[in-house]
């Protein structure tokens, strides 16, 4: 499912996991013969000793009922992953580093002896098995009384993992000959523990908090951070999926970072997990749609003009009977003698004549307006003759009142046409103006585009400036200890301190001289932050204006240059560390990339500090436990540096701890740095390859021996733990 | 010995085998993948039914159980000091050299780093020469700083705890 570009992977699906059936028992029956039992805090593995190779499978167990036929279930390491229900229902034995739930373990080993095909009333076979560095005793007495009490085993002897493979891995030297620094990489810690003669020197040896499990649940914390709004939830499998496949150790992490600032590296060095997605399907109007659709709205658009065609048409009809009515009205005062015809006139609704004459006069005048905009189609001009004032000339004293009043209202019309004229007259000269400025310019333009250019350029980076000035302004002010924050709080307390000065003053009359200048208001700017001022958005027009004419006629000004663009465009480096997808891209925006994590992870076994565990690195630690040996025994100790366990399978740790232990030791010590050969399974190899050595009898614990001291006490051995040991 | 005529445990089936339907029904009930994958109800005849499993036996917690190895290394050491004043006050002569002590599991652990810590960009992961006052991010450059000017109280503080530092919220 990968996509054309080279570094984008798919999450890969789970596999079902398939009903195992236990293997036959017949050639084991009576054998005697130990079972071997890594007994990791990841994986369980065990098997006969006689088998090439164990068992594997994760060491986990989940007891639930089944959703559909409510019937109790119990499962083992793949299955737990089938359902919702079992994963929430999982218990593993192991906490971290130290075995805590018995329950989980019997279990677990319950599947083991079950897979092996045990049949017999007791496990009649010698158990070997793993322990952690050190494990406190309350987990070894938790087992041993299974082992011994559960499952009546003959006899149980406990090792340690990293022994184990040491002694595997060097199986031709003499046992004189097996010195050795092994690097212990665990789930959920890490151990350094030097050999000397085959013997673990385990009172040096030093263990630090961090193993595979915190490198994956850090690898999960910085990707939730990286993309806090991802769409899909990315669980601890994704995450040691992730770890597993795309970490690595880099050979010095400061240059490697040093590298990666370049954005173009980044890009290079980064990798793309593409979660799955569901693509949106956009539902393209085909073009008779389109068609379809501008034909409705023309539809729509004619019938309403044709609505308001006849609307108006039924207007101008009842207009017309109006003044059909009016001018009638009108006539009949030549007929009807002076008191008939006022009495008429008041019952109509007119109080005097002229207000009859005015009103038919508008009508006609309406009339008039529409019958030339249905000729013309509307584009007539106003041609109105300015209207006469013959009452303003005759003076006040030969008129009478109904004049006077006449005379009053014709003054006021008069002022209100020659204000309107005036304002014509003014937007025409501003008109005339703006014309003859555009056509300046463009002369300048033609003339000399670059100078042009260059001045039109100059004014919008004054402009750009002044908007960025005014936006750190207004956040320094929100600063409350910044220089323009103090400056406002001086003025407020200078406002409110004017009384006391104004007392003597009293002279001047009135108390408060504030307002009567000007300026006194401008304060008003200096203390209210929140208000937004009229300055800005015309800032931003004049911007706007300025911008749309650079980029019609100079070719050079394109819209990164713009202001907008300026303000969004995101670092290149930010692009790269975190590329954003557009809103459609759904493919896009379901991907996950690594670039920095990919080194920084597995960086904290080396500096815990990074992610905040308080513990030295690998490094100091291996110095520590150097230091604890005389010159001779660490040349011994460095010889042979091995490391093991399933994490430490991450590339590139081979060549980063050479490189770290290195400048630690004399210039002419000789430092080899080895890894198992098979860093998961060779603790089990070494076991099963020891258990059947004579050797192996002197170092268990028989029944009889855990009934006397109890779970707790163990045989003091090259391979095995000391505390509790005898 | 394990005791004779231990019973077999669990329901009864004649051969155990995996992926058979449990019960042993004739009726074709489907069975779920999980069920076939069950082990729950096969017998285990290894196992000892007279064992009476501690009932009490809730699993303690990390916390506990460390605890009790911290005392109980400190009683031996105790014990081992009183051992060695009782034999001097006795023999009056040098104290043997004490026998190794066992290493636990506490007293394996590492001790803090005493290397100067170098800071690196809660953001981006790259060296972090600056660190920003108002939420204590270490940030890398410029533009991760418009960055971190953008982020919200949370989101500020989901980077400090991945650094570890988790800062008191007032």
């Amino acid at each position: 499912m990968t996509t054309n570009e080279p570094n984008v992977t798919a999450l890969p699906l789970a596999d079902q996991p398939t009903a195992k059936f236990p293997d036959s028992y017949d050639h084991y029956r009576g054998s005697k013969t130990p079972i071997i039992i890594d007994n990791g805090s990841t994986t369980l593995r065990f098997g006969f000793s006689t088998t090439p190779t164990p068992h594997c499978g994760p060491n986990v167990i989940t007891k639930y009922k089944d959703r559909r036929t409510n019937r109790p279930v119990l499962l083992f390491g793949d299955a737990v992953e089938l359902e919702n229900n079992s994963r929430s229902q999982a218990k593993t034995p192991w906490e971290g580093d130290v075995l805590l739930n018995a329950d989980a373990l019997e279990c677990s080993l319950d599947y083991a002896f079950l897979r092996l095909g045990i049949d017999t009333e007791s496990v009649d076979h010698p158990v070997f098995m793993t322990e952690r560095i050190c494990s406190p005793l309350h987990s070894r007495a938790l087992t041993s009384e299974l082992l011994f009490e559960q499952y009546t085993v003959p006899n149980v002897a406990y090792c340690l993992d990293a022994m184990m493979s040491f002694y595997w891995n060097n199986r031709p030297l003499q046992e004189s000959q097996q010195d050795g620094l092994v690097f212990s990489f665990n789930s959920a810690s890490t151990s350094i523990i030097p050999v000397l003669g085959r013997k673990g020197i385990l009172s040096h040896a030093k263990r630090i908090p961090w193993g595979a499990m915190q490198s994956a649940d850090y690898l999960l914390k910085l990707v939730q951070l990286k993309y806090p709004t991802f769409s899909t939830r990315i669980t601890t499998n994704h995450a040691n999926w992730m770890y597993r496949t795309f970490c690595e150790f880099s050979d010095d992490y400061l240059a490697k970072l040093r590298r990666l600032k370049d954005p173009l590296e980044m890009q290079l060095a980064g990798r793309i997990v593409q979660f799955p997605y569901t693509a949106t399907v956009e539902v393209e109007k085909t073009e008779e749609e389109l068609a379809r659709l501008a034909e409705k709205r023309k539809e729509q658009g004619r019938k309403l003009q044709e609505i308001s065609a006849r609307v108006r048409g039924e207007k101008l009809l009842q207009k017309e009977n109006d003044l059909a009515y009016l001018t009638a009205l009108r006539e009949e005062r030549a007929t009807l003698g002076k008191r008939e015809w006022t009495t008429k006139l008041q019952s109509e609704g007119f109080d005097t004549d002229a207000i009859l004459d005015d009103s038919i006069k508008k009508l006609e005048q309406a009339l008039n307006k529409a019958r030339k905009k249905e000729i013309d189609g509307g584009g007539g001009e106003e041609n109105v003759e300015p209207p006469s004032f013959p009452l303003l000339d005759t003076p006040d004293e030969e008129l009478d009142e109904e004049q006077l009043k006449e005379k009053r209202k014709q003054r006021l019309a008069k002022a209100g046409y020659e204000a309107r004229i005036r304002a014509r007259k003014e937007k025409e000269r501003e008109r005339e103006e703006r014309a003859a400025e555009e056509k300046k310019e463009e002369e300048e333009r033609t003339r000399d585009l670059s100078g042009w250019s260059q001045k039109l350029r100059s004014e919008h980076e004054a402009a750009v400036l002044k908007i960025k000035d005014r936006n750190r302004r207004k956040a320094a002010l929100s600063d409350r200890k910044s220089a323009v924050a103090q400056a406002r709080m001086k003025s407020i307390a200078s406002l409110a301190n004017e009384e006391k000065v104004g007392r003597k003053k009293r002279k001047a009359g009135g108390d408060d001289m504030f307002g009567a200048n000007d300026d006194d208001w401008a304060i008003y700017r200096k203390i209210n932050i929140a208000a937004p001022s009229s300055d800005e958005e015309d800032d931003m027009a004049q911007l706007q204006t300025l911008e749309a004419k650079l980029l019609e006629h100079d070719p050079s000004f394109s819209t990164e240059h713009t202001y907008a663009a300026q303000i969004t465009k995101r670092s290149a480096l930010i692009s790269a560390f975190r590329p954003s997808y557009e809103e459609g891209d759904t493919e896009g925006r379901n991907r996950v990339h690594l670039n920095v994590e990919r080194w920084r992870v597995p960086e904290t076994y080396f500096q815990p500090s990074i992610a905040g565990v308080d513990s030295a690195g690998l490094a100091e630690v291996a110095q520590m436990v150097l230091a604890a040996f005389s010159e001779a025994e660490k040349a011994r100790l460095v010889k042979n540096v091995m490391v093991t366990g399933g994490p430490a399978q991450i590339p590139g740790l081979l060549p980063r701890l050479h490189a770290s232990l290195r400048p630690l030791l004399a210039p002419e010590m000789e430092l080899n740095v080895t890894a198992a050969a098979d860093p998961s399974l060779d603790a089990w190899h070494g076991m099963a390859h020891f258990a059947n050595m004579t050797d192996y009898t002197k170092i268990v614990v028989t029944k009889a021996e855990y009934d006397e001291y109890g779970g707790e006490r163990v045989k003091k051995w090259w391979g095995g733990n000391w505390n509790a040991a005898v | 010995m394990p005791p004779k005529g231990s019973r077999k445990k669990g329901v009864g089936l004649a051969t155990s085998v995996g992926g058979d339907t449990p019960g042993g029904s004739p009726t074709p009930q489907t069975v779920s993948l999980a069920e076939t994958l069950s082990y729950l109800n096969e017998p285990r005849p290894f196992k000892n039914p007279y064992y009476t499993k501690n009932i009490n036996r809730r699993a303690k917690s990390l916390k506990v159980v460390l605890n009790a190895e911290k005392e109980r290394q400190r009683l031996e050491r105790e014990k081992l000091r009183a051992e060695r004043e009782a034999k001097m006050a006795v023999d009056g002569a040098e104290p043997e050299q004490p026998e190794e002590e066992a290493p636990t599991y506490m007293s394996i652990e590492a001790p803090p780093s005493i290397m100067p810590q170098r800071h690196y960009c809660d953001i981006t992961g790259l060296e972090a020469p600056y660190t920003d006052p108002v939420t204590q991010l270490r940030y890398h450059d410029k533009s991760v700083y418009e960055l971190i000017k953008g982020l919200n109280a949370s989101a500020a503080r989901d980077y400090l705890s991945a650094r570890g530092v988790n800062p008191i919220v007032k």
